[in-house]
């Protein structure tokens, strides 16, 4: 049976009916010729055939689909009647599309974060190599893990090493050295990610060995926008950091890396090497069909071998190797708050679902009559029920589309300001697209609701009593003591889960403050750091990288308006180095080595930069260079953890001990202490940090340094520092023999970035906490209204019979702020469960916090009593007699 | 949206008129009228054809792609449409007729067993 069947069917039937004329024709002439009258034999014809008309509706019908018809008529019939009704209409749309829209938002996050595969190739055998212990895992290795890893072919097809972040470097050779994004990368890089090579080839594994020479691969944007896409780049040179690297090869345009990359050069490790410094990250493609297991067996063999090679302590005791699969490392800790917020969206739908379906079910009120003439007339109660479900389909559908765009603007705006490190979504959230999954959530979603607040409507109305209605008074007539207590209970469920967001809302809100409330440890105010690239071989060996600063310390401090200026490897709140140390004297205990600390390489004016108190000793100066004994400042956390009685100004400490010839050096001198820095961020506790000078660094340390991390440049200013950065940086470009910098940020933008995660989720949720408040007061305000209008009668009978206004008004006040309560005690209740699913969003702040719990509840009382107040006051203005005349 | 009948599903009688309408157009073309007195004759008027049915189910065999029609005159020198059978349509008529003889013989069996 083919869709034929359902076309043309106007002409079908002409065709029909005039075969039918034909057949009654030959009837006729049967008939006669048997002997009959003409008029007996066309009317025996006729007898004989039936209805024509009914045949011909039969073969129509056979050629249709009935639901479909049936669809299209409740249709055409809802729009017509949501058309009549405007006002309602274009409410009821808005409320589902606030609803849908900020689930849509929500969802739209979460698709891009959480649920598209990574853009490589078969991303599901893709695994990060991570360090395992007691207190989990983390990322990082070092070349002598790499070199282990590496050599596990029974369990890897490919292992490959990439820089954290990288370090950048200078192009130079032009009139201006431009700073670019360059990644170390190892030879299997390329490889493992699917990389496509749109010019060239990529990296041999002998150009990846320590004497592979320089040579680069560009990505796709560098090739566009410096070689204008011109495959003969291949085998030209490019300057880098003053030395000419062969270009072996470009990278095609699909090709997305976390950490955005202009170009590509290789590691080139010594396998050979002790270094146990941990600065690259390790993925790796697991064989197919290699189970966890396979995996953990075989590593569990590799740290044994490992410890077996470097000595039993190059492992902590419990340590070992272990992998997680890539998409999950780079979701990291973003699916449980992802997750809250959907949560959060779901109340807000479930509002204005309440709300919707509330002011449905005054609108099917108003209609008693009409539903009771179409049942008079034949109507099924399931015909009244897809009738109205229809209508509220039709709505929801509206609001789903509005909604649809709302989510997509809102979002795009909301990541546009600043949603604080969120894997996956590309700059400002352009990752953040519009996908299939998107539309059917929406429409999925838009459907759900449709029905969820259609179906209790639509029962109601259905259950109406035929004669009862159709003998009262007009429209006006009551609904009954029914589809009362349902509007009351939406009301309630509204106040409740308003309740709920409004308190997690204001638990974020709490906690932003107290964030902000914390004191960094540095100024930030009028503080703008730049970041100097040491790459290249000018900047193996510390005394010229000491050149750099000590001129650029100079000639900064000449330009008129900055006050001090500091240089650091570390850029606070944004990156640090951690180490090992020992105190000198001192038993070790379990441990291979007395403690961790942070580890910041700094120029001797960097505590003056940041305003950190010198609290004990002294400060660096001038003089503590490569020639002088070294020395070393730590923090007053380090201190207290590692000083609980002792003075450790009459310490000295071995830094890095056993870590590596790069880190070889004697022991240091502690001469002062310093105040705290909240490093790690607001939230966290300071923690021990170690400071040496820049100058006083090995030089195998310094070239390291130089590899992975850039220099910053710190600089206090009288007023906006954002007004010196030409000069500075001219007088930096002065320092260094033309060195550019880059990531130029004023400290207070780095703290507030440090804490838009938090800014973003309290931004959400205030969002969602609002629409809710909104939500809810309409909601009740329907109510109330609707209540009074159809008490206008027993008003006036009040009225009449000697009620003050403020009687009448209070008992409406009376009667929603009963609903209100009610709400407002589910509601607290709700809260007091959830808002342990906050406890990670909040800091300073407990999730059963007693002003978020006591405000908020007043909050709502109050926006619902202004609410109230309207209606209330309608009621007072009831006029006794137009009253009673209505009767 | 097409929604494929299985072929031996529905009443017994429509399925039978179907598959007599069929047998009667192995002959030649013929219209409605016809038809009908075909199937009347030939049963020697025990079955008679309802004529209310007999356009549906004309129509629904030809949007099945059974039969093909066209318009041209009778017999009595009057427009008529005629129906003639298709390759498909001649294979579901030995098709049905197999169905036919498989079920009248089984009902048989059963009626003659219970008759002993």
């Amino acid at each position: 049976m083919s869709i034929r069947r359902f076309t043309d069917r106007t002409r079908k039937d002409e065709d029909l009916a005039e075969e039918i004329e034909s057949h009654l024709a030959h009837a006729q002439d049967a008939n006669t010729a048997r002997g009959l009258s003409p008029e007996e034999a066309r009317r025996r014809a006729y007898v004989r055939f039936g209805n024509p008309r009914s045949t011909r509706e039969r073969v129509w019908r056979d050629r249709s689909l009935p639901w479909l018809e049936d669809l299209w008529r409740d249709l055409r019939f809802a729009l017509r009647g949501l058309g009549k009704t405007p006002g309602f209409t274009i409410i009821a749309i808005l409320v589902i599309a606030v609803g849908i829209g900020v689930n849509t938002a929500v969802f739209s996050v979460i698709n891009a974060v959480l649920l598209k595969p990574l853009t490589y190739p078969d991303p599901q055998s893709l695994v990060e190599m991570r360090n395992t212990g007691p207190q989990g895992s983390f990322a990082g290795a070092n070349i002598p893990k790499f070199n282990i890893w590496h050599q596990q072919t029974s369990i890897f097809n490919q292992v490959a090493a990439y820089d954290f972040g990288g370090a950048g470097l200078n192009i130079t050779g032009g009139d201006h050295p431009e700073q670019v994004q360059g990644i170390h990368v190892s030879a299997d890089y390329f490889s493992l990610f699917g990389a496509p090579v749109v010019a060239g080839r990529t990296f041999t594994a002998a150009e990846d060995s320590p004497h592979g020479g320089h040579i680069t691969v560009l990505s796709y944007g560098l090739w566009k926008s410096r070689y204008g896409a011109d495959p003969k780049v291949v085998g030209t040179t490019i300057q880098l950091d003053g030395e000419p690297y062969l270009i072996v090869g470009v990278i095609g345009r699909g090709f997305v890396t976390d950490t955005p990359a202009d170009l590509w050069v290789p590691f080139q490790f010594d396998l050979n090497s002790q270094d146990m410094a941990h600065y690259f990250t390790v993925a790796a493609r697991l064989k197919p069909g290699t189970t966890l297991a396979q995996v953990n067996a075989q590593l569990r063999l590799a740290a044994d071998e490992y410890r077996h090679i470097y000595g039993k302590d190059s492992l902590p005791p419990n340590g070992g190797f272990g992998v997680v699969s890539l998409q999950q490392a780079t979701i990291g800790d973003t699916r449980f708050p992802l997750l809250v917020l959907l949560g959060a969206v779901g109340f807000v739908l479930l509002i204005a679902c309440a709300n919707v379906a509330n002011l449905l079910l005054a609108r099917a009120s108003s209609r008693k009559r009409e539903f009771a003439t179409r049942a008079a007339l034949g109507a099924g109660r399931s015909q009244i029920i897809r009738q109205l479900l229809t209508e509220s389909l039709t709505l929801s559908l509206a609001g789903g589309v509005l909604g649809l765009l709302l989510g997509f603007a809102g979002v795009r705006f909301l990541l546009g300001i600043n949603p604080g490190n969120i894997p996956r979504i590309g700059e400002d959230g352009s990752a953040v697209t519009l996908d299939i999954h998107i539309l059917l959530f929406t429409l999925g979603i838009s459907l759900l609701t449709g029905i969820l607040f259609g179906l209790v409507p639509a029962v109601s109305a259905s259950r109406s009593n035929l004669a009862a209605t159709l003998n009262e008074n007009g429209s006006r007539a009551g609904v009954g003591f029914r589809s009362d207590k349902l509007r009351s209970a939406f009301v309630i469920g509204e106040m409740a889960l308003t309740l709920v967001l409004v308190i997690g809302a204001a638990l974020l809100v709490r906690t932003f403050f107290k964030l902000q409330a914390v004191d960094t440890g540095f100024a930030t105010h009028n503080v703008i750091s730049m970041a100097m690239s040491m790459s290249g071989d000018r900047f193996q060996k510390t005394a010229p990288v000491d050149q750099v600063i000590r001129d650029g310390t100079d000639r900064v401090l000449a330009v008129p308006g900055v006050l001090d200026v500091g240089v650091t490897n570390c850029l606070p709140m944004n990156n640090s180095f951690g180490m090992i140390f020992d105190v000198v004297g001192r038993p070790k205990g379990n441990s291979p080595f007395t403690g961790g600390a942070g580890f910041y390489s700094i120029s001797w004016r960097y505590f003056n930069a940041l305003k950190i108190p010198l609290l004990r000793g002294r400060s660096f100066t001038e003089q503590d260079d490569g020639a002088a004994p070294g020395v070393v400042i730590i923090n007053q956390a380090m201190a207290r953890q590692y000083w609980p009685k002792g003075d450790p100004l009459k310490d000295r400490i071995q830094i890095a001990p056993g870590a590596g010839p790069a880190f070889a050096e004697g022991p240091r001198q502690v001469v002062g202490i310093v105040g705290d820095t909240h490093d790690d961020g607001p939230t966290r506790d300071p923690f021990p940090i170690m400071y040496i000078p820049l100058a006083q660094m090995p030089d195998l340390e310094t070239a390291l340094n130089s590899r992975v991390a850039p220099l910053w440049w710190i600089i206090r200013s009288q007023a906006d520092p954002r007004t010196l950065v030409p000069p500075v940086t001219a007088a930096l470009r002065g320092a260094s023999g033309g060195l550019p910098v880059a990531h130029i940020r004023t400290m207070d933008e780095i703290e507030a970035r440090n804490i838009a995660r938090q800014r973003f989720n309290m931004l959400l949720l205030t969002v969602f906490g609002c629409a809710g408040l909104l939500m809810a007061a309409i909601g009740i305000y329907g109510v109330m209204s609707y209540s009074v209008q159809q008490r206008t009668q027993e008003l006036g009978v009040r009225m009449a019979l000697g009620a003050q206004a403020s009687n009448l008004r209070n008992m409406v006040v009376r009667q929603g702020m009963g609903l209100t309560l009610i709400g407002v005690v589910i509601g607290t209740g709700g809260a007091l469960w959830l808002t342990r699913f906050l406890a990670s969003f909040l800091f300073g702040v407990k999730t059963l916090d007693p002003i978020a719990f006591v405000a908020m509840p007043f909050l709502l009382s109050a926006v619902a009593l202004v609410s109230i107040w309207v209606p209330a006051k309608r009621a007072t203005r009831v006029d006794p007699m137009t009253a009673l005349r209505l009767e | 949206m097409v929604i494929k009948r299985p072929p031996d599903a529905g009443d017994i009688l429509q399925g039978t008129l179907d598959m007599l309408i069929l047998r009667t157009l192995v002959m030649g073309p013929a219209h409605g009228h016809t038809i009908a007195e075909v199937i009347e004759h030939t049963s020697e008027n025990a079955l008679e054809v309802e004529q209310g049915s007999l356009y549906p189910a004309l129509h629904r065999l030809e949007d099945r792609g059974l039969l093909s029609s066209e318009w041209g005159v009778s017999e009595n020198n009057r427009k008529a449409k005629f129906y003639r059978l298709t390759s498909k349509g001649r294979k579901e008529l030995s098709a049905a007729t197999g169905r036919w003889r498989r079920m009248t013989r089984a009902i048989g069996l059963i009626l003659g067993e219970s008759n002993e």
